[in-house]
């Protein structure tokens, strides 16, 4: 894959503090078109705070955030989904009473017009963009993603793996140019990991998709199999970042992270 | 989520996404519908009247219900929209001569704006500050706005009565019990339709997305305020119309009627019927009105045991209703939309258990 080409996402110098607590200090990012771009780091190295300063949870005490060339810095997170940036969330965040679909159909939200007349007397347009959006659903994302069997259950009685999957197909249902997705292995078993792996890679590749992927993660094995390139945080600050081989020969990187050169792949976790 | 029978197959997802989606189904709503109907013929003018009572609190609960069970927006001052919604249709007939219909929908179209500005604080507060500033709804248009202000306008004194045969729609005059059924009947049958379309479109989930989880709604795209807002103005063009019903069927319209306990009351309604569920709005109002009912009967018959007990009957009154709600709480948290949800499973897989 190409990966050289126009920068897509730019975070410039982002600083965030909580309290006495410096999350952020001066953290510097680039995604460019197609990538799966992955941060990694040990626990309380920022990288959630740097997904939710993207996605417009928290406001940067200072820096600048670029999307497509439009600066987002000050935008409010619905703004910002708009303009199709989605995310998932490291504790899953789903819609716990909705159903499977319902969870996917309100990630279409952006993509439905039918306002409150119209919703209200239901017939035609309302019905007709309802079918249309169900189809384009079915169709894509919950094929994509193998969860026919479960797409009429409540969210709250499905096991974790599969909530994990259903965020993933919620956020693709907002056809997005950029998912930022929090540490979409925590918890998985095996099997699960390389289910997700795999549809990680799919919705990167796939001609239909084409989602650039912004992975914060711990497990080093699929950051390093996945990535095109990777930054590494350690309080707060960025200490490396390049293609995956680069990263891991960095000695402040072994030495933050990964402990010994050895324990690199001696274990998933 | 009910069961369907073995061997239906539905070939479209528009068969899938209709409400009723069985022939057996939509037989027995076709039943229901000519019992609604035909009920009042056939019964005394005493069981009409309390049908009436039973949909204007339906009318009332309906925005609670859109409130606190699917947008997750706590509310304790819904009887001012609903005072809002009588008054504006009492002053739109009296001071202005309008006609009914048009005066019903400024009424509750007034309403939801009103609902909309005491909505606001739900921009920046959640749970027990947003029942603060619901209270303050309360008490601003009801004890104060319309008792010292709006009860003024053409020097009526504290309650406006309608003269007999001002309401009309059309042709059609309302001067009975038995003519306000109707009109409740297309009110509650309408809102309720429009209502539950909403929740199973693009709005609807929007609002449950907020109550649900409001930080992922957003970041999916919603915008909460927006939405919550719209929230509290469907709400309050509900409160509204139930607000426009009852003066058609009492013919006046005072600040007595529209009390925080009457808000209260409401809530109750939507706890005891079950949160979030339209079904439960129904079933609670029945529940409540028709326990209400049946107790003035017992006090009634126990007066020669109990002498003082009939002057003591809103303490009774009230009491019951407390203990009711702490009954569902303790014994049936999902409300009685669930329990009949559960009956209907159990008769749909009978003779298995699951």
């Amino acid at each position: 894959m190409d990966t050289s080409g126009e920068i897509l996402l730019e975070a410039v110098d982002l600083h965030m503090a909580f309290g006495g607590v410096h999350a952020l200090r001066g953290v510097s990012l680039r995604i460019r078109q197609g990538e799966i771009f992955s941060l990694i780091g040990p626990n309380g190295a920022g990288k959630t705070v740097c997904l939710n300063c993207i996605s417009g949870l928290y406001r940067p005490r200072s820096g600048r955030i670029v999307y497509a060339g439009e600066d987002i810095t000050r935008l409010r997170p619905h703004q910002r989904a708009a303009r199709g940036i989605a995310r998932t969330f490291q504790r899953i965040e789903l819609f716990g009473g909705m159903t499977v679909l319902d969870n996917i159909r309100l990630g279409r939200h952006l993509h439905m017009r039918s306002g409150l007349l119209a919703a209200a007397i239901y017939a035609g347009p309302s019905a007709r963009e309802e079918v249309a959006h169900r189809e384009f659903i079915e169709r894509e994302i919950i094929d994509l993603l193998e969860i026919t069997p479960i797409r009429h259950k409540i969210v709250e009685m499905l096991p974790y793996g599969l909530q994990k999957r259903v965020e993933l197909a919620r956020a693709l249902a907002l056809n997005p140019r950029l998912i930022l997705l929090d540490e979409p292995m925590a918890g998985l078993n095996l099997e699960e990991v390389e289910d997700m792996a795999r549809f990680i890679v799919d919705i990167n590749e796939e001609p239909r998709w084409r989602v650039n992927c912004l992975l914060a993660e711990h497990d080093m094995g699929v950051v390093m199999d996945l990535s095109h390139r990777v930054a590494v945080l350690n309080f707060g600050e960025k200490i490396a970042e390049g293609t995956p081989a680069e990263v891991q020969a960095t000695p402040e990187v072994i030495q933050a992270y990964l402990g010994e050169a050895e324990g690199l792949y001696a274990s998933r976790r | 989520m009910a069961y369907l029978p073995c061997g239906v197959y539905h070939e479209r997802y528009r068969q899938e996404h209709a409400w009723w989606q069985t022939r057996f189904v939509r037989a027995k709503m076709g039943l229901l519908a000519a019992l609604l109907l035909v009920f009042p013929l056939t019964t005394n003018p005493y069981l009409v009247s309390v049908a009436n009572i039973v949909g204007y609190t339906i009318l009332s609960a309906l925005g609670v219900q859109l409130l606190i069970g699917v947008c997750g927006q706590i509310t304790l001052g819904h009887a001012a929209f609903i005072a809002v919604g009588g008054y504006a249709t009492a002053i739109g007939m009296l001071q202005y001569g309008l006609p009914y219909p048009v005066s019903l929908l400024v009424g509750a179209v007034l309403a939801g704006l009103w609902s909309v500005l005491f909505g606001l604080p739900s921009a920046r507060v959640k749970g027990f500050y947003l029942i603060m500033t619901t209270m303050a709804a309360q008490f601003v248009t009801v004890d104060f706005i319309i008792t010292q202000y709006v009860s003024r306008i053409g020097g009526r004194g504290h309650y406006f009565s309608l003269p007999p045969g001002t309401v009309t729609i059309g042709p059609w005059v309302i001067d009975s019990d038995l003519k306000a059924y109707y009109l409740m009947i297309a009110l509650v049958v309408g809102s309720i339709a429009a209502l539950a379309n909403l929740l199973r479109t693009r709005v609807g989930r929007a609002w449950v997305a907020i109550r649900d989880n409001d930080i992922a709604a957003q970041t999916m795209g919603v915008n909460i305020v927006r939405y919550k807002l719209l929230a509290f103005f469907v709400a309050g063009v509900l409160g509204g119309i139930a607000g426009a019903f009852w003066i058609s069927s009492l013919y006046f319209v005072s600040p007595e009627h529209f009390t925080l306990g009457w808000s209260l009351w409401l809530v109750g309604v939507v706890l005891i019927g079950g949160i979030g569920s339209l079904q439960g709005v129904v079933f609670g109002s029945l529940f409540v009105t028709l326990t209400l009912e049946a107790l003035g009967f017992a006090v009634s018959g126990l007066r020669d045991l109990f002498p003082t007990l009939p002057d003591k009957f809103l303490y009774v009154k009230e009491g019951a209703f407390g203990l009711a709600i702490v009954f569902f709480l303790l014994y049936e948290p999902r409300g009685l939309a669930y329990r009949w949800q559960q009956m209907k499973n159990y008769f749909n897989l009978w003779p298995f258990a699951y």
